[in-house]
């Protein structure tokens, strides 16, 4: 604050506007001052030095302006260069002609003093003083001769008598004052013509070293100057005495010169000296009137340059702040509003620049929404993607992979990172699988469809055949043109499969009714032909008949149950859900297969090994179930024929096991939002073929001699119309192991009604590949 | 010769001029030349109290510059102030002034009468004396005889009273014209330095 004010007081316009009048009053005081003698002349040099320091006042206030001005020039600061060349330009048109006319006027001064001054002038003044001594010396030897006289007619009087005498001798040679003193100068008598009315009753006494010339005996004859009265003419003289030794008296005779004369020399000295002094003071002369007029050039100039910065602050002004404001919006302040100072050009500019950047905002403001919204838009789209099963790729016109979404790495069993701005033959070369997929773009881009749909098969890693379904579009680009293009793919691998699966499970319950109708018949027909013929048989025959129809009999049921299996596995899928708890189910099950009574709720039981021929030691199976299983939404008949499903096949792998034994595992898991319940069962057995590992849960892919093929493949398709998964694999040690993950839904935690599972006729395929 | 005590308003004087010497003296020094041998100087003075009045005897060594000599003889009228400072000296502290005198006295020439005219400046014209050279006229100037000088305050008894005395021309006095060229030069800077004298009771 106090710095501003200060500046504002250094270099403001009111106070050099106030020190520039006070100066020019100053000096032309001076200047009057240099000419009379009155109040002026005797305060001449205190206006002198008055100027002088506000002078160097004006000049320090304008080289602090300057230095201003420099420092904001060397900053770089707005406005400052052309401040400064505005400057040079001011100070280049006011300082010129004020120095050239300081010169000229410096001249025509002392050449104009020098022409008061004539030698004619000067020789006739000092004549007329030699005339007016002349004259004067005549009237001093006449003096002096009449003075000797009186002073002889004195000899002879004594002090006593000669006031008579002196009045005697005034009155005879008509002198102003006639005194005689005595030798130690002490007045004997005088006479006067003067009266009283003069004022001076005593009568003038001359100096002593006139007295002492005097005495030793020399006169004195002179004008004296020093009078009250005009001039007089001053004679003293000795007055010797007659006597031998007596002291010499002194004689002095003053005679006032006749008026005229008086006049007359008066005037001529007067003229004279004030000449002389006019000669003398010639040069002062001319060193006053050049120094103030120094000074008037110097003030003016000084106030040119004030005057020269202060415009040239002012014009510049408005340019640097309209400077400052482009600059302003130049760096993005787009809320920039310069005052309008002035109606001139540069206040319409100054208007104009404030719409500008009025408009310039609106625009900017306009922008930045639609860019929120063009954000917004992309987020939506990029969640959508991100969030998308489809993979979806964009190529630009050179092939090169612009953006991908999260399922296009997973689908492409690749890392999409390391793919971005690469190019289609890039993907082919690093990952050779890609090959069929790539070749398939660049060919459908190659035919310029505008849209176009392909199914490839990657077949690189043969385990993990995928089938793929491309779809493609030719993306917009500038002016009309087509910018690049994206490519969405599914995997549809699954769907191919889910589809192979109920053409098969169609193909099973076409069959199985088929084969079903005739079976009960050809049973009935076998044994009433039993029933019929085998008594009426002789005895050889009859175990033949015996024999014949127990195996048709035999036969059928078998083939009854294989069409009771292969109608189950066709059945369509209708699930009965209600809320069950898993860990009753299981122990449920297991309770079935138990050899022999015990208490409920143990975990560790012994079951009933193999049936049939080579029936298998009892097996120790093991219950790790989790306590805090949730309960959730299941059809509890179809779990249980997965149970006995899996618990079957397991205690099929364990005939040949010395010791064998099972687990059987539930557990809790929360994978993000989603909550899952898994059920786990491993044995310890020879585990699955490994050839067959990738087509266990397909109908009739079987191991075992008795076996349908079906087990499997009907577990998994409960589990996937209970939206679970499954999968199977072979444990490092020995052993195998069978994992089903089943989902638990928000309504499972209230008991209701006997509900269908969500999706559940729709076949969803996510078993692990593989198995 | 009659004196004439001039106690004008001095102080306010001496401070301007004394100003105007230091600002002159001190701005321009580049232009003072080296001190001459002419100039003034306090001789010898012989101050004493009598009741309340300083009497004061004694005489100046006024020298002038060729400079200065020709401007009187161009009948520019030179004037001189004889400064005068009673003190009380007092023990231990600074001492009191009591009293400031200035004499002011005018040399000036008279060129019909080829006389210098030397008198206190003054209202009254007789007071001068004329003579016919420039020594005489110097040695009247300078002469200090009898000189009387009122106390206005009263004296403590038995104080011990010193005078400063200095001579000094008075450059203010000078036409306007010749005064910046006085400032400036030293043949113009003619003042003594400050002397001490005892006073005699």
């Amino acid at each position: 604050m106090e710095s501003a004010a200060l500046k504002k007081y250094l270099i403001g316009v009111v106070p050099l506007t106030v020190l520039s009048v006070l100066l020019v009053a100053s000096l032309f005081m001076m200047s009057a001052a240099a000419q009379n003698s009155g109040f002026l002349g005797r305060i001449y040099s205190v206006l002198l030095v008055v100027n002088l320091l506000g002078i160097s006042a004006l000049l320090v206030l304008i080289l602090f302006n300057l230095y201003i001005l420099l420092k904001q020039y060397r900053t770089r600061v707005m406005g400052s260069r052309l401040t400064l060349r505005l400057l040079l330009m001011f100070v280049a048109l006011a300082v010129a002609p004020v120095a050239v006319v300081y010169l000229f006027s410096i001249q025509t001064l002392n050449r104009g003093i020098d022409s008061w001054f004539d030698v004619k002038i000067e020789r006739a003044l000092d004549d007329a003083l030699l005339l007016g001594r002349t004259s004067l010396d005549a009237i001093k030897q006449d003096l002096l001769k009449s003075t000797n006289e009186m002073a002889i007619e004195l000899e002879a009087s004594s002090d006593r008598t000669v006031l008579p005498a002196l009045n005697y001798l005034r009155e005879v040679h008509a002198v102003t004052e006639l005194t005689l003193f005595a030798q130690d100068g002490r007045i004997i008598a005088s006479s006067s013509q003067e009266g009283p009315e003069t004022g001076t009753l005593i009568p003038d006494r001359p100096s002593d070293t006139i007295l002492a010339r005097i005495r030793q005996g020399q006169t004195y004859a002179n004008i004296d100057a020093s009078a009250r009265v005009g001039l007089r003419m001053r004679v003293v003289v000795p007055v010797y005495a007659r006597d031998v030794g007596a002291p010499i008296r002194i004689l002095q005779v003053l005679q006032t010169l006749p008026s005229r004369y008086a006049k007359l020399g008066e005037s001529v000295q007067t003229a004279y000296a004030e000449y002389e002094k006019l000669v003398y003071l010639r040069g002062p002369l001319k060193f006053s009137f050049s120094l103030t007029l120094s000074l008037v050039a110097l003030l003016t100039m000084l106030v040119a340059l004030w005057a020269a910065i202060f415009s040239a602050r002012r014009v510049v002004a408005p340019i640097r702040e309209l400077a400052a404001g482009t600059r302003a919006v130049a760096l993005g302040d787009y809320k920039k509003r310069i005052p309008v100072s002035s109606h001139d050009e540069i206040g319409i500019l100054v208007e104009s620049f404030n719409e500008m950047t009025r408009q310039i905002a609106r625009a900017q403001s306009q922008s930045k929404r639609s860019q929120r919204e063009a954000e917004m838009q992309r987020a939506y789209l990029e969640t959508i993607l991100t969030h998308l099963s489809s993979g979806v790729m964009s190529f630009d016109q050179r092939h090169l992979l612009r953006t991908h979404n999260a399922a296009a790495g997973p689908i492409l069993g690749i890392d999409m990172a390391a793919a971005s701005e690469q190019s289609v033959d890039w993907l082919a070369q690093t990952h050779p699988h890609l090959l069929p997929f790539t070749d398939t773009i660049k060919s459908a881009v190659r035919a310029g469809g505008r849209e176009w749909r392909a199914e490839v098969t990657l077949t690189e890693d043969s385990p993990n055949r995928r089938t793929l379904l491309l779809r493609g579009t030719l993306l917009p680009g500038l002016k009309g043109r087509y910018g690049g293009y994206v490519v969405v793919f599914d995997d549809v691998t699954n769907l191919i499969q889910a589809q192979r699966a109920a053409a098969w499970g169609e193909v099973a319950r076409r069959m199985a009714h088929e084969i079903k109708n005739p079976l009960t018949p050809i049973q009935l027909s076998a044994e009433r032909i039993r029933h019929k013929y085998l008594r009426a048989l002789p005895e050889d025959e009859r175990a033949t008949l015996d024999r014949a129809t127990h195996t048709i009999v035999e036969q059928v049921e078998s083939l009854k149950s294989l069409v009771n299996a292969f109608a189950d596995y066709a059945r369509p899928a209708q699930v009965r859900a209600r809320t069950i708890e898993l860990n009753h189910l299981v122990r449920d099950v297991v309770e079935l297969y138990r050899v022999e009574r015990g208490p409920v709720g143990a975990d560790t039981i012994a079951l009933r090994g193999a049936e049939g021929k080579e029936r298998g030691a009892n097996i120790k199976l093991k219950l790790e179930l989790d306590a805090t299983l949730p309960s959730f939404l299941a059809d509890a008949g179809r779990l249980r024929q997965v149970l006995h499903n899996l618990l079957l096949n397991a205690r099929d792998a364990l005939a040949q096991e010395p010791k064998p034994s099972i687990r059987v595992i539930t557990r809790h898991r929360v994978e993000g939002a989603q909550s899952f319940v898994e059920f786990c069962m491993q044995d310890n057995g020879p585990g699955f073929p490994p050839d067959l590992m990738d087509r266990l849960f397909e109908p009739y892919v079987t191991s075992k001699v008795k076996g349908t093929g079906l087990g499997l493949a009907i577990v998994r398709r409960i589990v996937e119309e209970h939206n679970g998964t499954i999968a199977a694999e072979n444990l490092p040690h020995g052993g195998a192991i069978v994992t089903i993950r089943l989902p638990v839904s928000e309504a499972a935690h209230e008991p209701e009604e006997p509900t269908t599972i969500p999706g559940a006729s729709a076949r969803r395929a996510h078993g692990e590949p593989g198995k | 010769m009659p004196a004439c005590i001039s106690v004008s308003n001095i102080a306010a004087l001496r401070i301007r001029r004394s100003a105007l010497w230091v600002l002159a003296t001190s701005a321009l020094p580049l232009l003072c030349a080296p001190a001459v041998l002419a100039g003034f100087a306090v001789g010898t003075i012989q101050p004493r109290i009598v009741e309340r009045v300083l009497q004061v005897n004694g005489n100046l060594d006024l020298t002038l510059t060729p400079k200065v000599e020709e401007a009187i003889g161009k009948g520019i009228p030179v004037q001189l102030v004889i400064d005068l400072r009673l003190f009380r000296r007092r023990p231990l502290i600074w001492d009191e002034r009591i009293e400031t005198w200035g004499l002011r006295r005018e040399l000036s020439y008279h060129a019909l009468s080829g006389q210098y005219l030397v008198g206190s400046v003054s209202a009254v014209p007789t007071d001068r004396e004329s003579f016919t050279s420039l020594n005489e006229a110097l040695a009247e100037l300078g002469a200090i005889d009898g000189v009387a000088l009122s106390i206005d305050e009263p004296l403590v008894a038995n104080a011990d009273l010193r005078l400063d005395v200095r001579v000094r021309l008075d450059i203010e006095a000078l036409p306007s014209l010749l005064r910046p060229v006085a400032y400036t030069s030293s043949d113009w800077n003619l003042n003594s330095e400050w002397t001490t004298w005892k006073v005699q009771r």
